[in-house]
């Protein structure tokens, strides 16, 4: 593995491998299969939880190619070494541990949602206190079925930062 | 809870933490954002901006990433 920060998760017979760097947070995979990729548990990704077939199928939804999967009888030596030595502790964001200080961070993804990381709190469009994640992120180009969070939907109506006139 | 302190923590959720940042669901409108928080462009840029600052939800602001009025004309709702 080439960054420390990637992850591997197996349930015997497929592993999916988490590359943080190339995550865009779309959230695509905890909307579709919560059981399994759930930011709020560690480890985040729970392969017991559902058919292996379930899984490549939500797997294959990643729009960035930050999950992929493998056949186990496909991995290579250097792979299956990690798989031995997983360490889930580094899957902790920092700036999400209780207790920090840090101003929460809130990033403009390009051409889609609104990421927000830190200690922070949402009240909702009812005025209900709603439960933030390790990756949250608001919609920004208004057609989203999972209001206030993004669910993918920018990318079907290729929404863009480019303000256009014909919003008149 | 007594009332008065109820709407205390209803209408101003700061009054309770204030070393949060607090983000508001503005129904059929923006985002409105106030506390301690750091907000980067979609370039990588860092905004300086005052808060409570308005994130626009709606898609159609043209001073994007923030509101402009837009979601009235649109008859923005979820
Ligand atoms: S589906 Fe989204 S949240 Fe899940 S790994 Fe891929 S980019 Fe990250
Ligand atoms: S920004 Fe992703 S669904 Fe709207
Ligand atoms: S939410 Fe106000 S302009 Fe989009």
């Amino acid at each position: 593995m080439t960054d420390p920060r990637d992850r591997q998760y197996t349930n015997g017979e497929i592993t999916v491998f988490w590359i943080p760097s190339k995550c865009i947070h779309a959230t695509t995979c905890f909307r579709e299969l919560i059981e399994v990729f759930n930011p709020g548990r560690r480890p985040w990704v729970n392969m017991e939880e559902a058919p292996t077939r379930r899984i490549i199928e939500v797997v294959n939804k990643c729009p960035t190619q930050a999950l992929v999967w493998k056949y186990n009888k496909d991995l290579t030596e250097e792979e299956r070494k990690a798989l031995r030595e997983v360490d889930h502790r580094l899957e902790e964001n920092p700036k999400t541990l209780s207790g920090t200080n840090a101003p929460t961070s809130i990033r403009i993804m390009k051409d889609g949602p609104i990421f927000v990381e830190g200690n922070f709190k949402i009240i909702g469009a009812e005025n209900q206190e709603l439960k933030p994640t390790i990756m949250t992120s608001f919609c920004r180009c208004g057609s989203s079925r999972n209001m206030p969070y993004c669910d993918g939907t920018h990318r079907k109506i290729d929404f863009t930062d480019q303000s256009t006139e014909n919003g008149e | 809870m007594e009332l008065t302190e109820k709407l205390i923590s209803q209408t101003n959720p700061l009054k309770m933490e204030n070393e949060k940042a607090l983000f508001q669901v503005i129904t059929g409108g923006p985002l409105k954002v106030t506390g301690p928080f750091q907000i980067t462009g979609s370039d990588g840029e860092i905004i300086e901006k005052e808060e409570p600052v308005y994130l626009c939800r709606c898609g159609k602001s043209s001073n994007k990433p923030f509101c402009n009025g837009a979601h009235k004309r649109i008859g923005f709702s979820e």
